[in-house]
């Protein structure tokens, strides 16, 4: 009987290595006193089959680490994931094409989880992103991301309304990814393409940083 | 497939030199090397004296100053716009940085790291030349850039092979025959049509006993002289021979013995082993040689033009000309060969011009009136041989006084001819001058006489009307007629400004009211936000001034048949060679704003006067700019030696 129980308490799936070298860089906690231009950030993004995290699944998936205001685009990751069916309407939004070169799940988890490692997680409406990741990563024993993340839908409507505005009065329309590029001047490239994607997201989320700075948002504490 | 990220980047390298000279797989390697920084106004990129980074910098998007420090203050050196390249300090033997970069607006930087573009700058020549010709924003131009630049745009400007250009570029590239044929003076006729029917060849050398090249002998000699004049075939090959020959070295460039060849109208050029003919014969090559090879040759046109009288097919073969050259320009051929060729076919089509209409006035005017001297004269650009494109005409006759009754007879049919001369010349495309400074304009159809009087009231009265007219009139060239009568007006001229010296003050007043526009690019990124979006007149700022100056300075020494004026800077090197680079700058730099317009001028079917330096490419953009140095330079050497600063005119 009480084994039944401990089997609920416990991880369905056993944590394999990759997930526990995640975890442990996460032993020690950043200092919140942390200056921004100090912290690694990893701006991603991914391409679903759809917007249900229970059905759907990650096509491919686009990362970036910017720090100090720089991306290394010898730092890139790029990942198509190998499907177990292909379903054509978001193959019609994203014209994703299943790769030659698309890795399966496990590999997709171990290279995507290592390169985000610790970083602070930036994305826009990363919320979605971030359940996508916990869904794919659970099979191999990771519960939960424990990184930080910053999401640049909110961060936008904090600095251009301010931090007590009623996040429901938000013309969702208005901070799209889209609809922010327009308004800081970012020229639209591969849109709908997990790399593309993450691109524009990073420059935005760099053009939304300074302007934090400029508010006096400096640390890592103040985000 | 590679990243989306990475390749947006390379295309957008692609686009902008010196990336656009990289192969794929370097290009490549470059793109995933980037480093994407990003900076907020008034941030520094890098700071004066401030070692340099292990990467230079390619603006995306934004906008990045370069600025000086001087006495604390900062002076904008210069405006970076999208795709400049600076901070190349780097790459220069890694120097502490000369200049400030600072952020004048949110901007986007690629930073290429100096380790990956090293080795492309050992290999790849074309990127190497770029940077050592100072293309990358904020490298300071010093004098000598200016002919590496030039020679960069013409390895940079034209990736495309071509078999036309290969012919001008080098001497391995011109085909001589270096086996010639030769018979010994002395022999007969017969024998020396034996050899070349043997060797199949249509011309022979005719050598004296110790081989050195007397002259030649050719299928048409053989036809004309020989048979056609019944002469014995044991006639000796001298008495038939063309001589003397024209010898050049077998190492002249291809531009000089294709000039002489056409020039002269010959059709053998001899070479020899020191380019006179008192040393032994190393090669020979015919026009024929140059006609298969050229196609649509200069000497084609000018053959064609000499022998037609049909208005209708000189204008047809002066657009042909003007193909040819857009096709030297595109080539990058010297401007020094293309202003020649041009000028020699403007030339001839005024000769032609006059020839033609002297012939239909034949039968309206008495022998006496028609026999008068006269001498028809090119005045402004085309005096100067400059008119590349047929933009204004500006010309007039000069003919020998006469008493006051054979003037009067001689005025109806010198009127009547210059009329029919420039309705020849509109009919072949050029442009009739707004100010009516031409042949058929009563006032410059005038006796030596009176040419010599408005040349004293120009120079003794300098208005600014006489300073005007002085710009055209003085660069005059005689074309057809009579030369003596267009020397005795130089020789009056120079007689003329030797009593009032105070004239040249003035005309170099006037050569420094347009200050070089050196502040132009800086207004160009400024001129992008959307106030003014003005052309910029070549001519006007650019162009004239260096007309204007070497013009004055060469009537100051007194120079005469110099007319070209970056022949005119070239001659003034060698008279004061303590200013020798500036002048020679000068010279490179006029060429390149010659070219520049020509070639807007093709590209837009105008005069090319008007330039839009927003849709200019970036080598070219950076070309016009090195050309603005120079004037700069030689209004502060005109400041001090005419004086300007005391003499208020």
């Amino acid at each position: 009987m009480s084994s039944w129980w401990k089997k609920i308490w416990e991880d369905e799936f056993t944590k394999t290595d990759f997930v526990k070298e995640y975890e442990d860089k996460f032993r020690s906690k950043t200092n919140p006193d942390t200056p921004l231009d100090q912290l690694t950030f990893c701006i991603l993004d991914t391409e679903t089959t759809g917007l249900n995290v229970n059905k759907d699944y990650i096509l491919s998936f686009g990362a970036l680490k910017v720090k100090k205001y720089h991306i290394h685009l010898s730092d890139l990751l790029e990942i198509y994931v190998k499907a177990p069916l292909v379903k054509s309407e978001a193959l019609s939004v994203h014209e994703i094409v299943q790769k030659n070169d698309a890795e399966e799940l496990s590999s997709f988890a171990q290279h995507s989880l290592q390169y985000i490692g610790n970083s602070i997680v930036v994305g826009h409406h990363v919320g979605f992103d971030i359940q996508m990741l916990q869904k794919t990563y659970r099979p191999f024993g990771l519960k939960k991301l424990l990184n930080k993340t910053i999401d640049t839908f909110e961060l936008a409507v904090r600095l251009e309304k301010g931090y007590h505005f009623n996040p429901e009065l938000i013309r969702n329309e208005e901070y799209s990814l889209d609809a922010l590029c327009k308004r800081y001047k970012i020229p639209l490239h591969d849109r709908h393409t997990a790399s593309g994607d993450a691109m524009l997201t990073a420059i935005l989320f760099m053009k939304l940083l300074k302007s934090a700075e400029n508010k006096s948002i400096t640390k890592l504490s103040h985000l | 497939m590679a990243n989306v990220i990475i390749n947006r980047v390379r295309e957008f390298l692609q686009s902008y030199p010196p990336f656009s000279f990289l192969d794929e797989a370097a290009l490549e390697a470059v793109a995933t090397a980037v480093e994407i920084r990003f900076f907020a106004p008034q941030e520094y990129l890098f700071e004066q004296g401030e070692p340099a980074q292990d990467c230079f910098f390619v603006l995306k998007e934004g906008e990045i100053h370069l600025t000086q420090s001087i006495d604390g203050r900062q002076e904008i050196y210069e405006k970076c716009d999208e795709g400049d390249v600076f901070g190349v300090m780097a790459l220069m033997g890694k120097r502490p940085y000369r200049l400030n970069a600072q952020a004048a607006e949110n901007s986007l930087v690629y930073a290429i790291p100096v380790q990956t573009f090293e080795s492309i700058l050992k290999e790849n020549n074309r990127v190497a030349l770029y940077f050592a010709a100072g293309f990358a924003s904020g490298q300071v131009v010093v004098r000598n850039d200016l002919s590496k630049s030039q020679q960069a745009r013409s390895i940079l400007g034209s990736p495309t092979k071509d078999i036309g250009l290969l012919l001008f570029t080098g001497q391995s590239d011109v085909r001589i025959k270096h086996e010639v044929l030769t018979c010994q003076i002395g022999e007969s006729c017969h024998a020396a049509a034996l050899k070349m029917a043997e060797r199949d060849v249509g011309s022979i050398i005719i050598v004296d006993n110790e081989k050195l090249p007397l002259g030649i002998i050719t299928d048409k000699d053989l036809r004309n002289r020989l048979v056609a004049k019944k002469l014995p075939f044991e006639t000796p090959v001298e008495r038939i021979m063309s001589s003397p020959l024209t010898t050049m070295k077998p190492n002249a460039n291809f531009p000089d013995l294709y000039l002489t060849m056409v020039r002269q109208k010959l059709h053998h050029l001899i070479f020899t082993e020191d380019g006179t003919a008192s040393s032994k014969v190393v090669g020979i090559i015919s026009d024929h040689d140059i006609l298969l090879a050229q196609g649509n040759s200069p000497a084609v046109l000018i053959h064609g033009l000499q022998n037609t009288s049909e208005v209708k097919e000189m204008a047809k073969i002066r657009n042909r000309a003007e193909r040819l050259l857009k096709y030297y320009l595109e080539n990058e051929v010297s401007m020094d060969f293309v202003a020649n060729i041009i000028s020699e076919i403007n030339d001839l089509i005024i000769q032609r011009a006059i020839e033609i209409s002297k012939r239909n006035l034949e039968k309206k005017y008495p022998e006496e009136v028609r026999k008068i001297k006269f001498c028809f004269i090119s005045l402004g650009s085309e005096g100067r041989e400059e008119q590349l494109l047929r933009t204004d005409l500006d010309n007039a006759i000069v003919y020998e006084d006469l008493d006051p009754e054979a003037d009067l007879a001689a005025r109806p049919f010198l009127a009547e001819l210059a009329q029919s001369v420039i309705d020849i010349l509109l009919a072949c495309g050029f442009h009739p001058c707004p100010a009516l400074m031409m042949a058929n304009n009563p006032k410059w159809c005038q006796p030596l006489d009176q040419w010599k009087k408005y040349f004293s009231e120009w120079i003794s009265n300098p208005t600014e009307e006489s300073l005007m007219h002085s710009a055209i009139f003085f660069d005059f060239r005689p074309i057809y007629g009579q030369k003596k009568l267009s020397e005795a007006m130089a020789k009056h001229i120079y007689k003329e400004i030797e009593g009032k010296s105070v004239f040249l003050n003035f005309l170099a007043k006037n050569a420094n009211m347009n200050p070089a526009p050196l502040g132009f690019f800086r207004n160009f990124v400024v001129e992008k936000s959307g106030e003014h979006r003005d052309k910029f007149d070549i001519k006007m700022r650019a162009m004239m001034p260096l007309t204007d100056i070497a013009r004055l300075l060469v009537l100051s020494h007194k120079m005469v048949d110099i007319n070209n004026t970056f022949k005119r800077f070239e001659k003034l090197a060698e008279v004061e060679p303590q200013n020798k680079e500036i002048y020679l700058e000068a010279a490179k730099a006029y060429e390149i704003l010659m070219r520049i317009r020509a070639i807007e001028g093709l590209k837009s079917e105008s005069s090319g006067r008007y330039i839009e330096p927003n849709k200019l490419g970036k080598l070219q953009r950076q070309l016009l700019k090195n050309a603005f140095y120079p004037i700069d330079e030689l209004q502060a050497l005109l400041r001090v030696r005419f004086q300007l600063d005391y003499f208020k005119g």
